[in-house]
C-alpha cells in the first residue's frame, strides 16, 4: 500500500509539491524526459507532415488505424470523418482537461490557481474546440474566437478574409471582432491585468504549458543569457509576422484594389500611419523603446525609418511591398516557425527546455503583450519588503526562466515583459514574500499612501 | 583600504554587497565552508529534490568578478590586531585595515559530548548536508532532537526522502517558547497532521555506541531507547566564537560589539548570528540568530564601516517569518508567548483550516504593538508603519485588509477579527 502510494506520488506528484522533481528521471532530464521529448517531437513531425502513417486515408480512402479510431467521435461533433487536426484538437484538449484536473488538485489550496485553471480549461474546451466543431457542423466559419492575430498569423491571409467576408453578418463579425481584439480588447485588458489575462488565463498553448507543461516548468534556464537570447529571438519573430501580413494584405488589395469598402489607397494609408507611430513611440521616452540603451535606440529607430521609406517607395512604384515574394514568405512562415518552432519545439522540449519555449523565445502575441505589460500596465509581482531569505524557490519555479530572486532579494518589485502571471513564484515563495497586484500603485516600497 | 570579511553568509556577503555600493576599497571574503554564497535556509530544499545546490546560489557566477569582490577559502585560526593580519591554519596570512567578523553560530550541544560521537550532527552547514545526502540512502532511522525551527526543517527532508524519523521535543506542545499558546498548538496539529513520528515532553539523557564509537540508539529520560544510525541535534543554535578566545578580540556567549558593531579592537567588526550586542536597542534581543538581522546588520555595516561619523546600528521594527511544513508564520512587531493584564490581543481562528490572526496592542493605550499570522501573509510596509506610527488598535482593525498579502482570489477574514474585538469590547 505505502508502495502504492509513493509510486501514485512519483507518477502524478500528488500532494506533494515538488519534492524530488530534480531526482526523477522523468523531470531532471534524465533517460525517460529524453525519451519522451523525442516521442513528443517525432509524433509533432508524423502528425504534421507524414499524417498516413498514422492512418490518415489518402486520397478520399477511409481512415484506418489511429485517426480512424477517432472516426466516431468525430462524426459526432461535425459530421465527417477525422482529419488528423480534429486528432490532434481531440487530444490537446482531452490532455489540457486531465492534467488541469491534476494541476488543480496540487495547488487546491490557492484560490488564484484553481480559478485561472478554470478558466483554461473553459477557453480550451469551450473556444478552441467545441464552439468551432459546432459552427463548421452549421456551414459556418470555424473560428477560435479567442486566437488573435499575430498568434494566429493566418488571420489576414487572402482565403481567410474572403471567407469571412462571404458567411454574411456572422462572417463581418468575426472580422470586426479579430481586428478588436488584437488593436482594442487586449491593450485594454492588458493595461488593467497585464499579459496574464491572456497567456496564463485564455490561450491555448498556455493551456497546454500551465497543465501538462508543470512537471517541467523548471527546467526553463533562468541565466541572463538565456534573457540575451528570448529577446534575440522573439522580436524578430514578431518583425516576421508583421511583414509576412502586410506582404499578404498587400499582394489581396493587389488584386482587388476597390472591392472592398477598404481600399488599396486606404490600407495604405493605415500601415503607413501604423508604421508612423511606431516610430514616434519609439522616439518617445516612455515609449516601447524605454529602457533600451542609446545607441541600439538609435538602430531601431533608424531602421524603422529605413523601413517606412522602402515600404512607401514600393507603393509609390508599384511593387510589391519590398518586392517580397509573399507566397514565399507565408509558406516559410509557415513552415518554421507556425510548425516547427511553435508545435514541434515549443511542445516536443517540455522535458528538455521547460513547458514556455515557443511563449518565451518565440510567440509574437507574447511579444505584443509583454511590451505593452512592460510599458503601460498596472500589473506587476510585489515584493515583501526584506523578507527573501535568497532560497531560489521563484527563479527555479518560474517557467518563463525570470530570475525573480534577483529582484526579490533587492526589495524590487518585478516588472518583466515575459512574466505571464501565473502566480507559482509567489506560491512556493516559503516566506510570502511574493504578490500578484494589479491595483492602483500606492503601496509598493514603502510609499505607503491611504 | 583592505578589508576582510571572515564568514560567507548572508551576513558577511550583505557587508560586501553592500559596501561595494559605497566603495571601490579592496574586499576580500574569507570562508571555510563554501566557495559560493549559499542560501542557507534553502539547504533543506536540496535535500528534497526541490532545487539543485546551483540552485540556491543567490547571485550569479560572474557576480563577483564584475564587482570585484575576492574570494579565498581556508580556516582562520588567529587575528593580530597589532600587524593587522589573520592568519591561516595552514600557515598563509592576509593583512587587513578592516576586518569584519561574520563567522556564523554553530549547533547547540546537549552537554552529553554527543557530537564526538560517530552519526551525530547538527544541520547547519553545507557540510552537514553533504554528510546528510551520502547517509540517506543507508539510513534505517533518525532521531531528530529538539523542537525548534530546523527540526521542522529535518522532518520536512526526511519525511519527503521516506526516511523513518523519531522527532523529540522537550516542551508539551511544539514551539510554545517562542509562540503563544494557540499558535503553538496549531503548529503542533500540524504536525501531527502529517502522521509524522513526534514524541513531547522528553529529554534525551543519553545515547548508546557501539564499538567504533558509531551512535546505535538513544534513550529519553522516561527511560524509552529507540534505535537510531543517525542523531540530529538542533536544539538551537550559538555564536560560533571559541577560537576567538585565544585573541584579543573581547566574547562573552558572543563577540561583544557597541552600537556602531565595532569590537574592543577599533579596526575589527562583527555582524551577524556571532554578534552579542553590548547594548541592544529597546525590545531586540543582544543576540539574534536570524537571517534577517544578519542582512540588516551587513547592510548596515558595509554602508558605515568606511564612514568617520557613522549613526549607530538601528534594525527597526522586528520582524520574522518561517514555514512548518505548509503552515506559514509571519511575525512583524512585539508578540509575547503569553499575555498579561497590560498587553491585550485580538486572536481569530479559522475553525477548520490552519488560518489564524493576532493583533497585540498595549492594553493601557491601546497602541497597536505587533501581530503574528499563520496560514496568512501580512505585508511588512504597512504593519511596520502601524507600528511605528503607534496607531491605536481600534483605527488599524477597519482597515486591516490593507495589510493582507494573499494571493488574489484569497478568502479574506478581516471582518471576522473585527467582530470578535468588538464583541470583547462591550
Amino acid at each position: 500500500m505505502t508502495n502504492l502510494l509513493k509510486w501514485s506520488q512519483w507518477l502524478f506528484n500528488f500532494d506533494v509539491k515538488n519534492e524530488g522533481v530534480w531526482f526523477k528521471s522523468l523531470s531532471n532530464r534524465g533517460i525517460v524526459g529524453w525519451i519522451l521529448a523525442i516521442f513528443l517531437t517525432f509524433g509533432y513531425i508524423t502528425l504534421y507532415f507524414f499524417p498516413t502513417w498514422l492512418g490518415l486515408g489518402a486520397k478520399g480512402m477511409p481512415n484506418t488505424g489511429f485517426i480512424g479510431f477517432f472516426d466516431p467521435i468525430s462524426l459526432f461533433f461535425n459530421g465527417s470523418a477525422a482529419s488528423q487536426w480534429f486528432v490532434y484538437g481531440f487530444l490537446y484538449t482531452l490532455i489540457i482537461l486531465i492534467m488541469g484536473i491534476k494541476f488543480i488538485f496540487k495547488y487546491r489550496n490557492n484560490n488564484y490557481q484553481i480559478i485561472r485553471t478554470v478558466s483554461l480549461l473553459f477557453f480550451q474546451l469551450c473556444f478552441a474546440f467545441l464552439i468551432p466543431e459546432i459552427l463548421a457542423s452549421l456551414n459556418q466559419p470555424a473560428m477560435d474566437l479567442k486566437n488573435m492575430w499575430p498568434l494566429n498569423y493566418y488571420f489576414f491571409f487572402d482565403w481567410n478574409i474572403k471567407k469571412l467576408l462571404s458567411s454574411g453578418y456572422f462572417g463581418l463579425f468575426l472580422m470586426v471582432w479579430g481586428i478588436a481584439l488584437t488593436f482594442i480588447v487586449s491593450p485594454v485588458l492588458t493595461y488593467f491585468y497585464g499579459k496574464r489575462w491572456y497567456c496564463s488565463w485564455v490561450c491555448g498553448c498556455g493551456g497546454l504549458a500551465e497543465t501538462a507543461g508543470d512537471p517541467f516548468r523548471h527546467l526553463s534556464d533562468n541565466s541572463e543569457t538565456a534573457w540575451k537570447w528570448e529577446r534575440r529571438i522573439i522580436y524578430p519573430v514578431l518583425f516576421l509576422v508583421c511583414l509576412m501580413t502586410l506582404t499578404i494584405l498587400d499582394s489581396f488589395f493587389r488584386k482587388n484594389p476597390e472591392t472592398y469598402w477598404i481600399t488599396f489607397s486606404h490600407f495604405k494609408f493605415i500601415i503607413l500611419l501604423l508604421l508612423a507611430s511606431v516610430i514616434a513611440l519609439g522616439i518617445w521616452p516612455k515609449g516601447w523603446l524605454r529602457g533600451v540603451s542609446r545607441s541600439s535606440k538609435i538602430g531601431y529607430i533608424s531602421l524603422a525609418i529605413i523601413l517606412f521609406i522602402a515600404i512607401a517607395f514600393s507603393w509609390s512604384y508599384q511593387k510589391p511591398v519590398l518586392l517580397i515574394n509573399a507566397l514565399k514568405l507565408r509558406t516559410w512562415y509557415g513552415f518554421y516557425i507556425g510548425a516547427i518552432f511553435s508545435g514541434i519545439i515549443g511542445v516536443g522540449f517540455y522535458p528538455l527546455m521547460g513547458s514556455r519555449v515557443w511563449c518565451r523565445f518565440g510567440c509574437p502575441m507574447a511579444a505584443i503583450l509583454g511590451i505593452q505589460q512592460r510599458i503601460f500596465s498596472r500589473f506587476r509581482i510585489t515584493v515583501n519588503g526584506g523578507q527573501c531569505i535568497s532560497c531560489g524557490n521563484c527563479s527555479t519555479y518560474c517557467e518563463m526562466g525570470i530570475d525573480v530572486r534577483a529582484y526579490a532579494q533587492k526589495g524590487e518589485n518585478i516588472v518583466r515583459s515575459s512574466c505571464v502571471g501565473c502566480g507559482i513564484c509567489a506560491d512556493v515563495c516559503p516566506r510570502g514574500v511574493l504578490k500578484l497586484e494589479n491595483g492602483p500603485i500606492t503601496l509598493d516600497n514603502g510609499k505607503i499612501k491611504f | 583600504m583592505h578589508i576582510v570579511i571572515i564568514g560567507n553568509g548572508i551576513s558577511g556577503v550583505s557587508v560586501a554587497k553592500s559596501l561595494r555600493e559605497y566603495s571601490d576599497a579592496e574586499i576580500t571574503i574569507v570562508s571555510s565552508e563554501s566557495i559560493s554564497f549559499f542560501s542557507r535556509p534553502a539547504l533543506m530544499y536540496v535535500f528534497m529534490g526541490k532545487m539543485r545546490f546551483k540552485d540556491i546560489l543567490p547571485f550569479s557566477p560572474d557576480y563577483w568578478e564584475k564587482n570585484n569582490i575576492n574570494r579565498v577559502t581556508g580556516l582562520i585560526n588567529g587575528i593580530d590586531s597589532e600587524k593587522q593580519t589573520i592568519s591561516f591554519n595552514d600557515g598563509r596570512f592576509l593583512h587587513f585595515d578592516k576586518l569584519v567578523l561574520a563567522l556564523g553560530s554553530q549547533p547547540k550541544s546537549l552537554g552529553l559530548g554527543e557530537f564526538d560521537l560517530k552519526g551525530v550532527q547538527g544541520f547547519y552547514s553545507l557540510q552537514d548536508l553533504e554528510k546528510l545526502q551520502n547517509l540517506s540512502s543507508k539510513l534505517k532511522h533518525v532521531s531528530i532532537i529538539g523542537g525548534g525551527l530546523i527540526g521542522v526543517e529535518l522532518a520536512e527532508m526526511f519525511l519527503s526522502r521516506g526516511i523513518s524519523f523519531t522527532f523529540w521535543v522537550r516542551e508539551r506542545v511544539f514551539g510554545s517558547n517562542f509562540l503563544p499558546q494557540e499558535e503553538a498548538e496549531m503548529v503542533t496539529n500540524h504536525l501531527k497532521s502529517k502522521n509524522i513520528n513526534i514524541k513531547f515532553e522528553r529529554e534525551i539523557i543519553g545515547f548508546e555506541t557501539d564499538e567504533w564509537n558509531n551512535v546505535k540508539s538513544v534513550e529519553s529520560q522516561l527511560g524509552e531507547k529507540i534505535e537510531s544510525d543517525l542523531v540530529c541535534v538542533c536544539i538551537g543554535v550559538e555564536p560560533k566564537v571559541d577560537w576567538l578566545k585565544s585573541t584579543e578580540v573581547k566574547t562573552k556567549a558572543g563577540v561583544l560589539v557597541n552600537a556602531h558593531l565595532q569590537t574592543n579592537i577599533p579596526s575589527i567588526y562583527a555582524v551577524g548570528d556571532c554578534v552579542e550586542c553590548k547594548n541592544p536597542v529597546q525590545g531586540r534581543k543582544s543576540i539574534e540568530t536570524l537571517w534577517y538581522t544578519g542582512k540588516l546588520m551587513g547592510e548596515y555595516l558595509g554602508k558605515n564601516i568606511l564612514n568617520e561619523n557613522p549613526p549607530p546600528y538601528k534594525p527597526g521594527i522586528y520582524f520574522n517569518s518561517a514555514k512548518f511544513f505548509d503552515l506559514e508564520y509571519q511575525i512583524y512587531g512585539d508578540v509575547p508567548t503569553s499575555f498579561s493584564d497590560s498587553i491585550g490581543t485580538v486572536f481569530w481562528k479559522h475553525p477548520s483550516k490552519d488560518k489564524s490572526i493576532r493583533l497585540v496592542f498595549d492594553a493601557k493605550n491601546e497602541v497597536f504593538i505587533g501581530c503574528c499570522v499563520l496560514g496568512i501573509r501580512f505585508r511588512q510596509e504597512v504593519c511596520e508603519k502601524w507600528i511605528k506610527e503607534k496607531w491605536k488598535i481600534s483605527e488599524v482593525l477597519p482597515i486591516l485588509s490593507k495589510a493582507n498579502f494573499d494571493a488574489e482570489f484569497s478568502v479574506r477574514y478581516e471582518r471576522e477579527l473585527l467582530d470578535i474585538y468588538n464583541n470583547n469590547v462591550i
